[in-house]
This record gives C-alpha cells, structure tokens and sequence, in this order.
C-alpha cells in the first residue's frame, strides 16, 4: 500500500494506517535527526515529536507528499533544538556506539572492523562539523536519499539553494577526510598504489 | 589552421555535485560528461565527491532504541520539550512510552526511573488503549509486566561457572502478528559490582530485528523485563512463521565468553 493510501486514512483518523506510516519511515526519520544532532536520545525525541505532529496535522495535509511534510517537520524541531542547545547549553554527547543495523553485512576480520568503524567515526564527526543548512542539505541526500525536489521542498528553498549547499558539504567534507590518507587514500593514490 | 578540439566549460563545484546525482539536465549532463572525459584534474575532483557521497551512505543505518508511537487520542496543543531536559513532564505530555529505556541500573537497590504503568501487555488499564510498544522497567516488582506470566523459558548455564546463568521467558509461544511480546530475562551469578549488558534479538533465515532493552544490570537478580508490540517491528513479510529469540549476554571479565539463549516463538497470521 503506498503513501497515499494510508495518508487517506489516517486523515480520517484510522490509526493503524498511520502507524504503517510510522513502521514505514521511522528508520530513516531517526537517522536524519541522528545524524543532524548526534544524540541518540535527542533524535529520538525529535522523531518522536515529529510523529505526534504529523499525526496531529494530518488533516492539514493536502496534496504534498507525506514524505516530504514527515520530514520537514523533523528538520524543523532540529533547528529548534539547535536553538535550545545555543541558548542553554551543549547537551553532554551520547554514547553513538548501540542498535547499529548490520545485518547481512560479513566483517570476518576484526582489523576491517576496526577500520571501518574509525572511518564512520570520522565521517560523523565530518558531518556534525558543517554548518546546520549545509549539514541538513547532504543528509537528506547522502542519508536519506532524497532528490533535490523533494530536498527543496523540506527546507523549502530554491533548487539552486539545494545543489550549493550539497556541494559545498561534501566539499567541506571531503577535505576532512583527506587530511586522513590512511583511513581515505584519494583515488590518485590508490592508483598509484595500484600501479607499483 | 586546424581548430583545437573544443573543450566544453569547466564545470563547477554545484554542478559535479549534481551531476554525480544525475541532478543536472540533459545538456549541462552531457556537458559536464563531455568535459570530464577530457580533463583529469576534473575527473579528480569528481572522483573525491563521489567518494565523499560514498563514504557518508556507508554509515550504518541505526535503529531507534524505542518504538515511536501515538497517543490513543489526539492530545491538546502542547510545547514540546526533550525528554532529556525536563524527563517527566515531557513524558507526560507526550502521553506517549512510559518505562524504561537504555536503562543503566547498578546494583539492586537502585531506583528506578519509569512511572508505573497502567497497562500490562495484553491491554491498558482505565478503558485506554495500551500504546502500541512499551518498555517496562527491569523487574523490581514494578510495573505490569510482572503481572504476565512467562510460560515459556530457557535457561542456559555457562559452562566454566554454573552459578552464571542467562534465562529468557516470553508469556506465550504463539503470538498473533499484531499482539505484544512480554520477554523477562534473568541473569544470575552476577557479582554485585558486576555489570553485564544483554541484547535480545528477533531473528528468523538469517534476518534479526534487534528489540530495545533495558539491558544492564548488576547483582544477583539482574534483569528486564519488556514488552514489544510485533505490528511495530520491521519484521519481513510475510510477518508469520517461527522464530526465534535470542538473548546474548556478554560476561563480564573481558573475555569475550557469551551466554546464548534462544527460545522458539511463533506468530501466527
């Protein structure tokens, strides 16, 4: 059953259909707001939050895309947290490390692991790192997977806004990454390496 | 004169961005491909953001330690605030999960931090509906899971100290698909400045959903007990059919030594 359906539903009050919405978009909600504010438990207020509004407003909802709404709610009370944290404080940092999803992926050697593990590490920290437009813009593309529509219509602004700021992110990123060769060769290492 | 073969304008940074996403159109697409083919220092600028893009969709995708929920009605229009800053008013607003979760319990004495539930499992209390996932408090005589009756157990011993023992109960062994898994896990042997972590697992051919607990515990009676409503886990479809609960504890001491305790459940259509 798609979007549609069960936002039609729930419009008229049929929980069951929106909770499919929430079993539906609650894995990669979490991990915008994860890795827009680092704290699990932050993040998981926020979804939560951005559920009970979206059910709340669901009547609101016309013919936007639910995907799209779910998420700029979500974007939204990232910012208010943001703004919270500005005014009261940096929250004390969370554990990162529990409910990881790796299943079906085979790491047999536990040096891969260590490495692989180092290598999120550094790309969450590259991330956390940018500013909150640019960071919100790459995680709903590199992330979540947005197109840029549907990227413009969360943060709603323009197209052109969107492939700026997802290009200056990763740019930004990138440079962190590579002050670590050993962890990120750049490609023309590696095909120096390849070739000796 | 033979003209030099044109090369088209060097792109910039938006759009190898976005010809990476194939966000361009078909011109400028075609441009910038034309462009890159020819120019290695562009082909190496496109070759770091893509490795850059590459990097960030490899991080793992987390789950949520708790199941998100709605309330049984639509609650009156309230500032929200993080639960982590003002605990217990936001759960009240949010009239969403009460219980604990990511508990961090040392020692058997230590309180509690969950409200007492008014609904066990099976339902609510009071004529309200039960949300749909709750986490109940590990078991110190507190909330209504310990009113379930766990039917269905397995105890594993380990083997170099039978006074080490992981237990795992569920109140039934078949479950409709859209019923609530009451799991009690019990860890004995545990010295009490010990601490031990407990995951539990939902697995079936090879695929697992990890369940939420509150899983660390210290002393003697070490353990949880929670409720999972299976219509909210990202089980695969069909959502029917044999499974198994796998509680793993990593023993203390560093050793690596883990006790494994799978116990078989069924949930029907």
């Amino acid at each position: 059953m798609d979007d549609r359906d069960l936002v039609g539903r729930a419009r008229r009050g049929d929980r069951e259909a929106f909770t499919q919405l929430i079993v539906q978009y609650q894995v990669p909600l979490y991990n915008m707001a994860l890795r827009m504010v680092g704290g699990p438990d932050d993040a998981a207020d926020i979804a939560q939050e951005a559920f009970l509004r979206a059910w709340e407003k669901i009547r609101t909802l016309r013919d936007a895309p639910f995907k799209s709404w779910l998420f700029q709610i979500a974007a939204n009370l990232c910012y208010d947290h943001f703004r919270r944290v500005r005014r009261y404080g940096v929250m004390p940092d969370e554990d990162q490390t529990g409910n990881v999803v790796g299943l079906g992926i085979a790491t047999p050697d536990p040096q891969e692991r260590a490495e692989a593990s180092e290598r999120n590490q550094l790309v969450r920290e590259s991330i956390e790192a940018l500013e909150h437009d640019m960071r919100i813009a790459i995680i709903l593309r590199d992330v979540n997977g947005l197109a840029y529509d549907e990227i413009a219509r969360v943060l709603r602004v323009p197209l052109g806004t969107v492939k700026s700021r997802i290009a200056r992110a990763r740019a930004q990123v990138q440079e962190r990454l590579q002050q670590h060769p050993d962890l990120f060769p750049t490609s023309s290492a590696q095909k120096d390496a390849h070739a000796e | 004169m033979p003209s030099k073969p044109r090369i088209p304008t060097e792109p910039t940074l938006e759009e190898l961005s976005a010809y990476l996403d194939h966000e361009l159109d078909a011109g400028a697409q075609a441009r910038v491909a034309d462009h890159v083919a020819g120019c290695a220092e562009c082909r190496t600028r496109l070759d770091g953001l893509r490795q850059t893009a590459y990097a960030i969709r490899a991080l793992p995708m987390a789950t949520p330690a708790r199941a998100f929920t709605i309330p049984a009605q639509r609650r009156q229009a309230s500032r929200w605030a993080p639960a982590g800053w003002i605990g217990g008013v936001a759960a009240a607003l949010l009239i969403v999960i009460v219980g604990v979760n990511q508990l961090h319990v040392h020692g058997p004495g230590a309180a509690s931090s969950t409200s007492a539930l008014s609904g066990g499992p099976a339902g609510g209390a009071n004529g309200h509906a039960a949300p749909a996932t709750q986490y109940f408090a590990p078991d110190r005589g507190v909330g209504a899971a310990s009113k379930a009756v766990y039917v269905n157990a397995t105890t594993v011993v380990d083997p170099r100290d039978a006074s080490r023992t992981l237990t795992v109960s569920t109140d039934a062994r078949t479950y409709p698909s859209n019923g609530t898994l009451a799991v009690q896990v019990q860890v004995g042997g545990l010295a009490s400045n010990e601490t031990t972590v407990v995951r539990l697992l939902l697995e079936r051919n090879g695929y697992a959903v990890e369940l939420p607990t509150g899983s660390q515990g210290s002393g003697s009676a070490a353990g949880f007990q929670a409720g999972y409503a299976l219509a909210n886990l990202p089980l695969s479809s069909p959502v029917s059919g044999s499974y198994t609960l796998t509680a793993i504890e990593q023993l203390p001491g560093g050793s690596g030594a883990t006790l494994v305790a799978r116990l078989p459940i069924t949930i029907s259509g």
